[in-house]
């Protein structure tokens, strides 16, 4: 009977529920009436809530006693509105300007971006969403204005050279710390240590970084932007906020794009490499999330799978992602965010570059002599000797990785606030090599009929990184001053274990080392932590003049004994002086309505590899018994090499921000910067790292964005950047210089006076009457190219969006390594050297095989349009794209200045480029796509 | 609650404390207590240097060899500029092979004074031999430098004074236990240094003690170090680094696969060099007749050592440049024939023949030239061209040829001992030598004809300037 009851209550409660809701109908518009797609409703205080269709519209069933709605959507200023009488709501949401975003990295806790010094770069999901690209380096190529993101190659998993104000260490790469949701991920961008040599494109941890649920990136770029993080934090900070849902009506999307991948003929040599190598390839990702929630909890979940078969005959790859985020508001005062993340890798290599196995570095190198003097006849059978070893190649990679991160927030007070984020990373590798006996045999190296000769090389990575931060932030006010204080602490630890096996005389049809006659190992591991406190006070005078200063006290495993805690000071200031009540009266703020002027000093950090400070010996294997060998002298003096960074800035806005201009100048000075030149050899001591060097960049940084057209439904805005850099080696603390890349012939190199990474070699100065001088070890370009930058535009109209992001970088030299090894072998030799010297020995002639690395590339054109509902009202906001990616280039010289098989010689080494070289260009993709959501 | 909850927290975080350090990190690598003081470390150690020796082998061979007219360099992989003798202070290969030399002594004479005496199972043998490579050291010091510092930023020795202290630890090294090839060492030694009947002295004790004798450098194609000069002569298949002078065709390659562990040795010093020695005093003292009689006895070791079979139709001399290099066995070169091999003939089962090199010892010497050495030219140029054939790929020709290194830019700017001028910082080169630096290893080939000649005779050269102190040092 009670049973009987209580259902006939609930009933009548729900009956009266559905009679007592208000159907609420309306649509969310921004200020030029253009509807906004996708933009979030909900009841407040509750979880009912919806989201508008492709023509901004919604329909939301109020329950009874509610009668507040909020309504939010990205870059725009939320709202919140009372019902009244009507059933009809109608709402036009205020664009929301740049300045009062919240910019989280480098700041300890979120901060407005109007009070900081410092600049930022911020890619955001509607940018990230349009783009193809599954890899972080293609997101942030022409999409981050002041990054300079070089490709070295189109095989699968490789690394690109990020770099954005100069070389600023001869010790490390350029890459930027990644951040994952407040976790340091693995940002390896070079071949590990015990990693597979393939040639010479090494693979890279960004490449599977998962991108596919990005709410946006924001990317700092060294100095006082990156005080705090202490550490190895000078390259910048590439920080990825993931999507953790919004409160409103669960919803549901679909995604596939389907492409076609060609090869980029247009630098080969010979034609007959394309068509022995390249074939036409098919990529098909498939991705699908859910997301929704209300006030106090909210989600969001993606998977995504991704397959293509590349434009080489045998690459191929297979990706595997899922995501997940939340947030919930526990009570009013104890918040969590959490996500996590997981991405499977998996791919396949060609050999490249300096390596004979390299049928792409070898045939245009011409190591096969002149391939268009093959009769039709030979050349049939030799390509299909090419592509029996592609066939036989068999180089694989497989890469899991786990990201977790956790953030509890409290609201000790109404102004005092904790936060604290704890998080783990784990990225485990393995690269594997085979060479059959057939394959040996088929490239020549063995002789016909040997079977006991077959290799197997494996290498694992284990990278396993702990991250935490805790935080106090606390708002005061006083009088005309406002003060945001935050003081907390941080670490992280990384675990970098490296194993790597290797079989020998062998029989083929194995891939297990248990059936290998003889087996070898080494293991590697590099072990660090690092931890300090930080403090950062940043005060308001009415909202118009800011001023921060803070600082780090960092210490990290890496240093040598007899160093301590390092002290890290910042301090900057900014001064709105547009929003001064003068200005906003006066006429010229009509014109340019945001005057901004900004400045800081900051200093941040990049450590010595682990363990390079102390004093080792090596037992090696010799001849199957014990050798003892010297091995690491040791440094107890180590310390991270510290580059001081000054900065001056404006930023001007005109016509109510329809014209934006950035400009920065920078100056920073690395000191105590870590060089590893040889010991004096008559010590018969290896190299060891120290802090003698010192390194200047200084340069100017500009960007434009321009809303050109705003009229009726079209809408068209550009965007463009220059940035210039110039670098030179201050000092090398008396050292001889020191080669960091490319070979005895020419090579990049340290020195001081010049820039760091230069292009070194013989010089051929021609007399007046002709005859030639040739001046050993000179200046033969710059391997960066000073000048670079991005452009691109978006348009719609309507329900019709186009957008091209392009990218270009001048001042630069390249060697033609190609075009260096052709010569040589004799099989192209007309016309590349002055006549009255052809006779020289090659190496007094290396400088006839450089180029400018200019080069303008587009890198994506799109176009996509939203169809709204098709076939039911249950498929909505149907949208179809297609996209085209690197359509267009334009480059100096006859090769690809991006491609590079120079690789990293150590792990994480520096990484000079410089040489064009062996390996394959950026493909040319086609792809369409569908997303509809449900 | 509250405080019961915090409580809890702490003493959680007090007992586990260690749970929780996230500083603690490890070197997994050796400390010095691991090799100073631990048992039988003194024979780790001297594998050590044995192993430092071959990489030292390994970085004078491949240079020296460029350097002389043994070879010419057709590919980037190795140097370029020493095949043209443009030795320059910055060239990275002169200051890897410099480190090399002072990495032996360091490892040499930690192992006397720290190694050895802190092992229990220290032997006199193992002391003799960490005198011998301190010696090995010094000695080679000598032979490739103008002059070289004695340790860290010291000032510089020149290679006489080099050769003193080498002689002086071979001589430590022979008190503690005499081995033949620590006196062929010494008898090297005073070769170099024109004292002739010490170096003769020295000599005659290490023949008495063997009469075939061989010390050699070991590599292990495995674990690495493999040998360099193999890699250039053979594991490089198509990349032709190297390509023999025609006269000394039939001598390469030297070195070729061996095993998968571990790669052919290079006999460093071999009773052959004692018999030289012997010879060239002979000569000097105008005694032909003592000097062909053991030119007959040398012959008679070389022949003794033997052959390698090797399948080097993978090398193709002609395959880039057709026709640039002698290929077939019908060619003669300077006149003589037999001299080059065919490396690319199939048999009936349409395998590759393979070709017998010599690989420890070979030469082109006949009775007939031994009995033509009637006068003291015609025997010096006899012996000099069988010194070349003999030595090939071990870096003597250079040494033959008065050739010496200058000390790399990386010490000059990081010791103020050397300065601009000074000991060391010039290179030696033969006026005679400079001369014909861009013709060392020039060839002209006629396929049609099967004749090829050598552009200029280096070892004619040589013995014509024999009254140079650096070079033919009893002449």
């Amino acid at each position: 009977m009670k049973k009987i009851s209580l259902l006939l209550a609930m009933t009548i409660f729900t009956i009266g529920s559905i009679i007592a809701q208000r159907n609420i109908t309306g649509t969310v518009t921004d200020n030029d009436g253009e509807p906004l797609i996708g933009a979030s409703i909900i009841v407040k205080g509750t979880s009912t809530g919806t989201v508008t269709d492709i023509d901004g519209s919604y329909t939301l069933e109020v329950p009874s006693g509610s009668s507040v709605l909020m309504i939010s959507y990205t870059g725009f200023n939320s709202q919140e509105i009372s019902l009244g009488a009507s059933n009809v709501l109608d709402v036009i949401l205020e664009q929301g300007i740049a300045l009062t975003e919240i910019v989280v990295s480098g700041q300890g806790s979120g901060i407005q971006r109007k009070r900081l010094s410092t600049q930022v770069d911020v890619i955001d999901a509607e940018a990230i969403d349009k783009l193809p690209a599954n890899q972080l380096d293609q997101l942030l190529q022409s999409n981050a204005p002041g990054a300079q993101v070089r490709l070295s190659s189109g095989q699968p998993g490789t690394a690109a050279i990020i770099r954005t104000r100069g070389p600023i260490s001869a010790n490390s790469s350029a890459t930027p710390v990644v951040i994952i949701d407040g976790i340091r991920v693995d940002n390896l961008n070079s071949n590990p240590e015990l990693g597979i040599n393939t040639g010479g494109a090494d693979i890279s941890a960004l490449a599977d970084i998962p991108v596919e649920s990005i709410e946006k990136i924001e990317y700092i770029k060294g100095g006082a932007a990156t005080t705090l993080y202490g550490a190895d934090a000078a390259n910048g900070v590439i920080q990825i906020i993931t999507k953790k849902g919004r409160p409103g009506q669960q919803t549901a999307f679909f995604e596939t794009r389907l492409g076609n991948i060609q090869a980029e003929e247009k630098w080969l040599r010979f034609d007959r490499t394309g068509e022995a190598i390249f074939e036409p390839g098919f990529s098909q990702e498939y991705k699908a999330g859910l997301s929704g929630g209300s006030e106090k909890f909210s989600y969001n979940v993606i998977g995504s799978l991704y397959k293509d078969d590349s434009f080489n005959d045998l690459n191929e790859q297979i990706r595997r992602s899922f995501n997940f985020g939340l947030t919930s508001n526990m009570t009013d005062k104890l918040s969590y965010t959490g996500s996590f993340s997981y991405t499977g890798f998996e791919y396949n290599l060609d050999y490249n570059a300096n390596t004979s196995f390299s049928r792409f570095s070898a045939a245009e190198g011409g190591a096969f002599g002149n391939l268009d003097d093959f009769t039709d006849e030979d050349w049939e059978v030799f390509k299909q000797d090419l592509r029996d070893r592609g066939a036989l190649t068999d180089i694989t990679q497989r890469i899991n990785r786990l990201v977790a991160s956790n953030k509890l927030t409290y609201n000790i007070l109404p102004s005092l606030t904790a936060n604290l984020t704890v998080g783990v990373e784990n990225r485990g590798s393995r690269q594997q090599e085979i060479g059959t006996n057939a394959f040996q045999i088929q490239i020549g190296s063995i002789p016909a009929g040997t079977t006991d000769q077959a290799y197997l090389n494996r290498s694992v990575r284990n990278v396993f990184t702990t991250s935490g931060d805790f935080n106090l932030r606390h708002e005061g006010r006083y009088n005309e001053f406002d003060f945001i204080t935050i003081a907390g602490g941080n670490f992280f630890r990384t675990n970098d274990r490296q194993e790597r096996l290797e079989g020998d005389q062998g029989v083929d049809g194995t891939s297990s080392v248990n059936n290998f006659s003889t087996r070898t190992s080494e293991d590697f591991l590099l072990e660090n932590a690092n931890y300090g406190i930080y403090f950062l006070e940043n005060i308001g005078w009415r909202d118009l003049l800011f001023l921060e200063f803070g600082g780090r006290f960092d210490q990290n495993t890496n240093a040598g004994d007899d160093v301590g805690f390092q002290f890290l000071p910042k301090i900057g200031l900014t001064y709105n002086i547009s929003d001064h009540d003068f200005y906003a009266n006066s006429g010229i703020s009509s014109v340019m309505n945001s005057l901004r002027i900004r400045a800081n000093y900051g200093e941040a950090t990049n450590f010595a590899q682990p363990f390079s400070q102390d004093r080792t010996f090596v037992l090696e294997s010799f001849l199957g018994g014990p050798a003892f060998r010297f091995d690491n002298p040791g440094n107890r003096d180590l310390k991270s090499e510290r580059v001081k960074t000054t900065e001056v800035g404006i930023d001007l806005g005109f016509f109510d921000y329809r014209l934006n201009l950035e400009a920065t100048y920078y100056d920073a000075t690395t000191v105590d910067a870590l060089f590893t030149p040889d010991n004096i050899p008559s010590s018969g001591q290896l190299e060891q790292v120290t802090n003698i060097g010192e390194i200047s960049n200084t340069g100017w940084e500009f960007a434009m964005r321009a809303n050109i057209i705003r009229s009726g439904k079209h809408d068209l805005n550009i965007n463009a950047s220059y940035n210039y850099n110039e670098n030179v080696v201050e000092s090398s603390g008396g050292a001889a210089p020191f080669n960091v890349g490319g070979f005895l012939v020419i090579g990049t190199w340290v020195q001081e006076g010049q820039t760091l990474g230069f292009l070194r070699g013989t010089k051929a100065v021609e007399n007046a009457d002709g005859t030639f001088e040739f001046e050993q070890n000179a200046f033969l370009g710059n391997s960066f190219a000073p000048h670079f930058g991005s452009f691109g535009l978006n348009y719609s109209y309507g329900k019709f969006n186009f957008f091209a992001t392009a990218d270009y970088q001048f001042g630069g030299t390249n060697v033609d390594l190609s075009l260096l090894l052709r010569y040589i072998r004799g099989v192209e030799t007309e016309g590349v050297v002055p006549e009255a010297i052809a006779g020289r020995p090659f190496f007094d002639l290396v400088q006839y095989f450089t180029d400018d690395s200019d080069f303008v590339k587009v890198r994506n054109i799109g176009a996509s349009y939203d169809f709204g509902s098709i076939l039911t009202d249950k498929l909505k906001n149907v949208r179809l794209g297609i996209n085209m990616t690197n359509p267009f280039n334009w480059t100096a010289a006859d090769f690809d200045p991006e491609t590079t098989g120079s690789g990293v010689g150590n792990q994480n080494g520096f990484a000079s480029g410089g040489f064009a070289y062996g390996t394959e260009s950026l493909p040319r993709i086609i792809m369409g796509s569908l997303k509809f959501s449900f | 609650m509250k405080k019961l909850i915090i409580f809890s927290f702490l003493l959680a975080f007090m007992g586990c404390s260690d749970v929780v350090d996230f500083t603690e990190v490890e070197n997994p690598n050796l400390s010095e207590a691991s090799v100073v003081g631990q048992l039988n470390s003194s024979t780790i150690w001297l594998s050590g240097i044995e192993r430092q020796l071959s990489l030292l082998v390994n970085e004078f061979v491949i240079n020296a060899e460029i350097v002389s007219d043994n070879y010419t360099n057709v590919e980037t992989f190795f140097n370029q500029f020493l095949d043209e003798l443009a030795i320059i202070a910055q060239d990275d290969d002169i200051a890897d092979l410099q480190f090399d030399l002072h990495r032996l002594r360091e490892m040499a004479v930690f192992g006397k004074e720290q190694v050895g005496p802190a092992d229990e199972n220290y032997t006199a043998e193992i002391e003799a031999e960490y005198n011998y490579f301190e010696g090995l050291a010094y000695m080679y010091s000598g032979m490739y430098f103008t002059g070289l510092p004695a340790e860290a930023g010291g000032v510089p020795l020149t290679d006489a004074e080099n050769y003193a202290q080498a002689i002086s630890l071979f001589d430590a090294a022979i008190a503690l236990i005499s081995k033949p090839e620590y006196h062929l060492a010494k008898a090297r030694v005073h070769y170099l240094l024109g004292n002739q009947a010490e170096a003769v002295s020295a000599a005659t004790a290490a023949t008495d003690a063997s009469a075939d004798f061989l010390r050699f450098a070991s590599f292990d194609e495995q674990e690495e170090p493999d040998n360099t000069m193999e890699l250039a002569l053979y594991e490089r298949g198509t990349f032709d680094d190297l390509q023999p002078l025609p006269t000394l065709d039939f001598l390469d390659p030297k070195y070729s696969f061996n095993t998968a562990q571990v790669d052919d040795p290079v006999y460093y010093l071999k009773a052959e060099e004692a018999w030289l020695i012997q010879i060239e005093a002979a000569i000097a003292d105008g005694d032909l007749g003592t000097a062909r009689t053991i030119m007959g006895a040398l012959l008679d070791l070389v022949n003794a050592r033997g052959t390698k079979s090797v399948d080097d139709a993978i090398e193709g001399r002609t395959e880039r440049n057709p026709k640039s290099r002698p290929d077939s066995s019908c060619v003669v070169v300077n006149g003589r024939a037999g001299l080059v091999l065919d490396r690319n003939e199939v048999d009936m089962d349409g395998r590759n023949v393979l070709v017998d090199i010599p690989n420890i010892s070979g030469t082109s010497l006949t009775q007939a030239d031994i009995d033509s050495m009637t006068d003291e030219d015609t025997a010096l140029e006899i012996l000099y061209r069988t010194r070349q054939e003999i030595f090939i790929a071990e870096g003597l020709r250079m040494v033959d040829m008065g050739v010496k290194f200058v000390i790399s830019e990386t010490e000059q700017l990081q010791n103020d001992n050397v300065t601009a001028g000074g000991i060391g910082t010039e290179a030696q080169i033969p006026s005679y030598i400079q001369n014909v630096a861009n013709q060392l290893d020039a060839i002209t080939y006629d396929p049609g004809t099967c004749t090829a000649t050598t552009v200029v005779n280096v070892t004619e050269i040589l013995v014509a300037n024999k009254a140079d102190k650096a070079v033919l040092p009893f002449n």
